[in-house]
């Protein structure tokens, strides 16, 4: 399967980053081409302008964002790897989503519609790999943001027949190493 | 007031400008933050990512001064288009950066979080969606909850959130978006929510 690591953590040495290389290990252990786009690491721009704003009805995404539009557009598995923040992804890659997912790559709007016609029909399976600090409690109550932007919006968009699998890890402000190691270990058995 | 909208000609920033005239009709002090005209920038950089867990995690001047914004605020109104069932990378970005240990929340002797935005009583969302209502829920609306309810959790027990939103908003016409206007300046207006 194709697979493409979406990463996104601004420091290398964070427990995030050891999350994505042994899913990257795991991918690849099992036969999987794998790409990743780490978004700290490649400069990606998160700013979405003023310019893609007014041409966002029209086809076509901004040609600065190319690379990112290709790597969506061959996966067939996307596994988004990052820190839970404010209860879902990080402004940089709620970036990524607002730039790159955009009219003609993901979805389009037939004339008259206000829903959106998905077309990632190439995206069969996506995976969440975050952390949250807070509890799993927490979480439920404050409504699980970030996994039903993962598991119902950008789902929505891909093939109808998409699974989704979620791997969070609740509580890591409190988390002892063990903990930490037993996730790790969890991330490489789920992918391989 | 914070608005997140890349076109200063939005109905995004028309809405704003209405929730200003019913807060200072209503007597209030206003000071409004436009994130897109301000530049911000709104990926937490790996020096704020160094910083974040150290005495002093604000280390640029914009996100100092509007952390003290913050700090002295009794009400948080949020003015944005819902892209992505959520709020636009820019405001997620403002909250990364400036809602830090020590300005939004606090960790206690056991690494449990505890709320320091006590100041703040009321926070207020206005957003337009391009879904309709029924499926804005069914998708979960994830800018209101994390508004309502995780950003809430930093504030005082008595807090209140008040929530003005317009469905389907590429398929209206100019009447109904003219009357989401009136109805935000008339709520803003007021002290308490309802329309």
């Amino acid at each position: 399967m194709k697979s493409l690591v979406v990463y996104c953590h601004p420091d290398p040495a964070s427990f995030t980053a050891a999350v994505r290389d042994r899913a990257i290990g795991a991918l690849q252990s099992r036969g999987d081409e794998v790409r990743v786009d780490d978004l700290y690491a490649q400069g990606f721009d998160p700013l979405f302008t003023a310019t893609e704003r007014e041409h966002h009805l029209e086809h076509g995404a901004n040609p600065a964002v190319a690379p990112y539009v290709d790597d969506l557009l061959w996966c067939e598995r996307l596994v988004l790897v990052y820190p839970t923040w404010w209860s879902g992804q990080p402004a940089m890659l709620k970036g990524w989503i607002e730039r790159v997912w955009v009219n003609g790559v993901a979805w389009e709007l037939p004339a008259g519609a206000n829903r959106l016609r998905g077309r990632l029909r190439n995206v069969r399976r996506i995976v969440a790999i975050t952390s949250h600090g807070s509890s799993k409690l927490s979480n439920a109550l404050e409504g699980e943001v970030g996994k039903r932007m993962v598991s119902r919006t950008l789902r929505s968009l891909c093939h109808p027949l998409t699974r989704t699998t979620w791997l969070a890890f609740y509580g890591i402000d409190t988390a002892t190493d063990d903990e930490r190691r037993r996730f790790l270990d969890k991330i490489e058995r789920k992918l391989s | 007031m914070v608005t997140a909208h890349p076109c200063a000609d939005s109905f995004t920033h028309a809405a704003a400008a209405a929730a200003r005239r019913g807060l200072e009709r209503g007597g209030n002090d206003v000071t409004s933050l436009d994130l897109y005209a301000l530049g911000f920038a709104p990926a937490m950089s790996p020096a704020e990512r160094a910083a974040y867990h150290t005495d002093h995690p604000l280390i640029d001047p914009l996100t100092s001064e509007h952390a003290r914004l913050v700090q002295r605020a009794e009400m948080l109104v949020f003015v944005y288009p819902t892209w992505w069932s959520g709020p636009p990378a820019i405001l997620r970005g403002w909250l990364e950066r400036v809602f830090v240990p020590g300005v939004a929340f606090r960790f206690d002797a056991r690494g449990k979080l505890r709320p320091a935005l006590t100041n703040v009583r009321q926070i207020v969302g206005i957003s337009t969606y391009g879904s309709p209502r029924r499926y804005v829920k069914l998708l979960n609306d994830g800018g209101r909850r994390m508004l309502t309810r995780a950003l809430r959790l930093n504030c005082g027990w008595r807090t209140r959130t008040r929530w003005l939103a317009l469905y389907s908003f590429d398929t209206l016409g100019d009447t109904d978006r003219a009357a989401f206007l009136d109805r935000v300046e008339r709520s803003m207006s007021r002290r308490r929510g309802g329309a």
